[in-house]
């Protein structure tokens, strides 16, 4: 089975998207996810943002294009699985890692709740659920691709619920391919914002987004950038552990070249 | 002939040494554990969340070390802290003449030092810096995740990381020359008494037995002799 797992990928197809939040009740189902209490805080937008317990959000965004007609637009916010992800290195516990099929497995079992993963992400995606700040107490959470229905050749939930066509799943090659050609149509529609997000972003991201405007309206960064506090601890990490070991090992080995060298009885 | 002691440190010198030794080692290991591949099964699920709340307890103490030195002796604070930050000329050809010397006991190029050696002052400065970025950094991981911008939280733990390799392997190097190395007993003898013998004093610290300037006239001289 392993070795004929072919790379998976969702496309978000934006400009399909009708905000109908269908993905995020089908989410909360198949998770078993709490509904949270909320408050009308003037937008459609509900919950007003990710947490613990919201894997997925449509994002109400009002916009002028550049031709001056209205737009609202609809971001579906959730882990990107990025190739390239920093949340993965920065996890001490092995709670995320890669899934053969190239998305970013989550086991909550292992989180220890360090929300190191919450810092890390360069889309500010994985939520904690602080229990205490002062013992740390916490889990972190967020979208796990649908890891048990993805891995048992089902869709993921939300791209099963969606009744529009804006959320598919399949081979990550045919959805850049899909994802690419609904770019031209936008464009021949004189979208010129439109673009495909995340075909090669950080390594290539498992869900893509097909974008009807510029991503910073979207609230996206432009081009996503691998933290360079990762990288930097990418490079710590082994070069520390050497070190400290080159440390303990000298340090035996010059207790017997001392212990060769000086003779007790001749000191003073 | 008689053995005379001179007082090096105070008792509560002595005490704080060992609580922050006895604070280090546990806050090294639990720290190491979220640092170690090999060491995952412990940073896990429970085990991680042990091994957060007593990083977290010990390092309250480890914190309170220098603020109690600082309420109680802050004098002794002071002139410690001024001979850590004193370095000179003399400070590198220490070093230089520091390995032959601690491995097979050739002493007649050390040049003379104060009631701190260079490797002493070496130790303390880095350990000082040490506990400030660990406590400055510390606190942010603890208290202001989410609160204060994620690139400056990424800095904080990257900080963090890097204090910790500086000074556990400051903490090799000072446990084998004080505990292990055999003709360093007398410095851990001082660390549990307070006192050091004259003769040890004579020859290792000598700038603080006969004064700076006999010391360093002692030492010029020594040279001219061509060794001992």
């Amino acid at each position: 089975m392993a070795t004929d797992v072919k790379s998976a990928a969702l496309l978000l197809d934006l400009a399909k998207c009708t905000a109908c939040r269908g993905c995020q009740a089908a989410c909360k189902q198949w998770n078993d996810l709490p509904a949270e209490e909320t408050v009308n805080w003037g937008s459609y937008q509900n919950p007003a943002d990710l947490s613990y317990n919201t894997y997925t959000l449509i994002h109400f965004d009002e916009h002028e294009h550049e031709d001056g007609t209205l737009a609202w637009l609809f971001l579906n916010q959730r882990c990107l699985h990025c190739t390239e992800a920093a949340c993965v290195d920065v996890c001490p516990t092995g709670a995320l890692s890669y899934n053969e099929m190239g998305f970013v497995s989550y086991e909550e079992a292992k989180c220890n709740g360090c929300g190191y993963c919450s810092q890390f992400c360069p889309f500010g995606i994985p939520r904690l659920n602080q229990v205490s700040t002062v013992t740390g107490e916490a889990k972190s959470s967020k979208c796990t691709f649908c890891q048990d229905r993805t891995t048992n050749g089902l869709s993921p939930a939300c791209a099963q619920a969606c009744p529009t066509g804006a959320i598919v799943f399949g081979e990550r090659e045919e959805m850049v391919a899909v994802g690419k050609q609904r770019v031209e149509e936008l464009k021949s529609r004189g979208r010129s914002e439109a673009r495909l997000y995340g075909e090669t972003e950080l390594g290539g991201l498992h869900q893509m987004y097909v974008l009807d405007a510029k991503a910073s309206v979207y609230g996206l960064p432009e081009s996503p950038k691998y933290p360079a506090g990762a990288t930097l601890r990418n490079v710590l990490k082994p070069l520390g552990n050497v070190a400290i070991g080159a440390a303990l090992v000298g340090s035996v080995a010059a207790f017997f070249i001392t212990r060769r060298n000086i003779k007790m009885e001749e000191v003073e | 002939m008689e053995i005379r002691w001179i007082p090096k440190y105070t008792a509560l010198e002595r005490t704080l040494h060992w609580v922050h030794t006895i604070c280090f080692l546990p806050l090294a290991l639990t720290g190491y554990i979220l640092f170690a591949p090999w060491l995952q099964a412990l940073a896990q699920g429970e085990a991680g969340e042990l091994v957060r709340i007593v990083h977290r307890v010990t390092a309250i103490f480890f914190g309170l070390v220098p603020i109690i030195y600082t309420i109680l002796q802050p004098r002794r604070m002071v002139m410690n802290l001024k001979e850590f930050l004193t370095w000179g000329k003399d400070d590198w050809e220490w070093l230089k003449a520091a390995l032959p010397y601690y491995a097979a006991g050739k002493h007649e190029a050390m040049p003379p030092q104060p009631r701190f050696n260079s490797g002493e002052r070496l130790n303390a400065v880095v350990m000082v810096l040490g506990t400030l970025l660990f406590g400055i950094t510390g606190l942010s991981m603890w208290f202001l995740k989410g609160i204060m911008p994620a690139g400056l939280y990424q800095i904080m733990v990257f900080i963090h990381d890097l204090t910790f390799l500086v000074t556990f392997i400051m903490f090799i190097v000072h446990f084998y020359l004080a505990v292990v190395h055999p003709l360093m007993w007398q410095s851990l003898i001082s660390m549990r008494f307070g006192y050091v013998s004259k003769s040890y004093a004579r020859e290792h610290h000598a700038k603080w037995y006969y004064g700076e300037e006999r010391a360093k006239q002692m030492w010029e001289e020594q040279k001219a002799k061509g060794g001992h």
